[in-house]
């Protein structure tokens, strides 16, 4: 016999009911997450028995009628708590609290809705209006908006992870200039023996920024990966220890696309500006004469 | 290219810089004439002039006053893109040091003015292999600077200067970083190279490659004061 406590999310969010597991006929079933499945070592078609406490010496038994795989819901990421799903009149009498209900969700689909609500609406606001103006005591929002709502803390992490972004894009591009202006500045020999042999400025320019633009797609190109690479452990890690599918870090084809055009950006522009500053002294100079 | 047809001609040519806010100057007057198919050494002691002269007769410096024709151009008169197409295609440099690209071989050193020239790659290639088989490193076109010697790193520096069939070589102490046998060599590759048609003006210390030279001029205090022809110019030179 195994006994756990568990968080219930249905129509309504509870915490304390308790399973109680023992081999007897399913008569209901409910639906468990994949956590408690394995935590608990449950396999769809066992029976567990429902009770509002560990201790409470009745309870309803049911069978296990399926497995759910949490969704990719970053809000659902730092909860170690199981999900149960029930059906309301078993949420009732676990909970003991009759027909006071927090919230509920509304799923419209077509044969779903009643018909007065079908008739009058079109939109999901409308839809919302709908239910406003017919149900005392609730207050409707549509789905956008509760998502909106919830996902408030994540714009922020959002805006903040773009400032770093920025400020890393800002700096990188500062040392990029420096280490290419050095490395550039290291043939200063070079360059002056090459515009005393008679290669014109033009051509030192272009030597110069075409290999700085071939370093930095280079270099791209090497960070993708090393980015890919990167993303896919944190995934699997995190996918790990959170069991959830959502993926922390993303590595997408416009994030490769900014990063590579950045780069390749970067290096022209470094690799330009290192090379005017060699062609604009006189051969002479640069030889050390 | 017939003997006794001047290359060079300078007349009283000056150079001054400012030093300290007074004007100094390096060459003081000078006029030199260089026959095609002649070899000039020009010596004399540290500071005396003869690197402002080179550096002036190969159009990479330009002169205060005074008129410079190489091949009936005046050099003194050049803007800098100009003059730097006249380096690439008139004029050969043989540095003391050498100045080869390290992340290239041999033979892509010497087709590098070639390149920049817009000689067509088949024609180079051919050109950079028949000049690295003159300078003695037929053998050794694919090696890069790093996997040659002295000698060999200096010898791929004539070749180079030699790609675009210079009318003029000017050579700055091309034995200056060369141990003697080396430096001997060198002087050997020299004396072949204008015996073969190449006319040669060298800034040098080295007592022996002046001794080389057909003549030899004598600088102090930015004018010649001795001008000596050693070796008269062979009848009938070969192109190198």
């Amino acid at each position: 016999m195994v006994r756990w406590w568990c968080t219930l999310t249905g129509a309504v969010i509870l915490t304390a009911p308790v399973a109680h597991v023992q081999a007897q006929p399913a008569r209901r079933t409910i639906a468990i997450d994949e956590r408690l499945a394995t935590a608990a070592g449950l396999a769809v078609g066992d029976s567990v028995r429902l009770a509002p406490t560990a201790s409470a010496p009745t309870g309803a038994w049911v069978g296990i009628g399926a497995i759910t795989r949490r969704s990719a819901d970053p809000s659902e990421i730092a909860r170690s708590d199981y999900r149960v799903r029930v059906h309301l009149d078993q949420l009732q009498g676990l909970t003991g609290l009759g027909d006071r209900i927090g919230r509920f969700a509304v799923m419209t689909r077509d044969g779903a809705a009643g018909a007065r609500v079908r008739d009058r609406v079109a939109t999901p606001d409308s839809v919302s209006a709908a239910i406003n103006t017919m149900a005392f005591g609730f207050r409707a929002y549509p789905a956008a908006a509760v998502a909106v709502e919830t996902s408030a803390t994540f714009r922020v992490v959002n805006r903040f992870h773009r400032a770093i972004g920025i400020i890393t894009i800002v700096a990188s591009a500062i040392f990029l200039l420096c280490i290419t202006l050095l490395k550039v500045d290291e043939r200063r020999r070079e360059v002056g023996a090459l515009r005393l042999i008679g290669l014109s400025r033009t051509t030192v320019v272009r030597s110069v920024m075409l290999e700085a633009s071939l370093i930095a797609l280079l270099g791209s190109a090497l960070g993708a990966g090393f980015g890919a690479a990167a993303s896919a452990i944190v995934n699997w890690y995190y996918q790990g220890v959170y069991a959830t599918p959502l993926r922390f870090a993303l590595v997408t084809p416009g994030i490769l696309a900014i990063a590579i055009g950045l780069s390749v950006v970067l290096g022209i522009v470094s690799g330009y500006l290192a090379a005017q500053r060699l062609v604009r002294t006189a051969p002479l100079e640069l030889v050390g004469r | 290219m017939t003997p006794s047809h001047p290359v060079l001609s300078a007349r009283d040519l000056r150079r001054a810089y400012l030093v300290a806010g007074a004007p100094v100057e390096a060459v003081r007057g000078l006029s030199l004439e260089v026959q095609a198919g002649e070899w000039v050494a020009i010596v004399g002691p540290s500071g005396c002039g003869k690197s402002t002269l080179l550096n002036l007769l190969g159009a990479i410096d330009r002169p205060t006053s005074g008129q410079l024709l190489i091949r009936g151009r005046d050099v003194a008169r050049m803007g800098d893109v100009e003059a730097t197409r006249f380096r690439l295609t008139g004029i050969g440099f043989v540095f003391q040091r050498f100045y080869l690209m390290p992340t290239l071989s041999a033979a892509e050193n010497v087709e590098l003015p070639m390149a920049e020239a817009k000689v067509p790659r088949a024609v180079r290639e051919a050109r950079a292999r028949e000049l690295l088989t003159y300078v003695g490193l037929g053998g050794r076109t694919d090696h890069r600077p790093f996997q040659l010697s002295g000698g060999e790193q200096q010898r791929v520096a004539v070749a180079r200067a030699l790609a675009n069939r210079p009318a003029l070589l000017l050579a700055d102490e091309p034995t200056g970083e060369l141990d003697a046998r080396t430096g001997e060599e060198m002087i050997a590759l020299f004396d072949r190279l204008n015996r073969d048609g190449t006319t040669i003006v060298t800034v040098t210390h080295d007592e022996e490659l002046a001794q080389a030279a057909r003549r030899v001029i004598h600088m102090r205090d930015g004018v010649i004061v001795d001008d000596q022809v050693r070796r008269p110019l062979d009848p009938a030179p070969r192109s190198a």
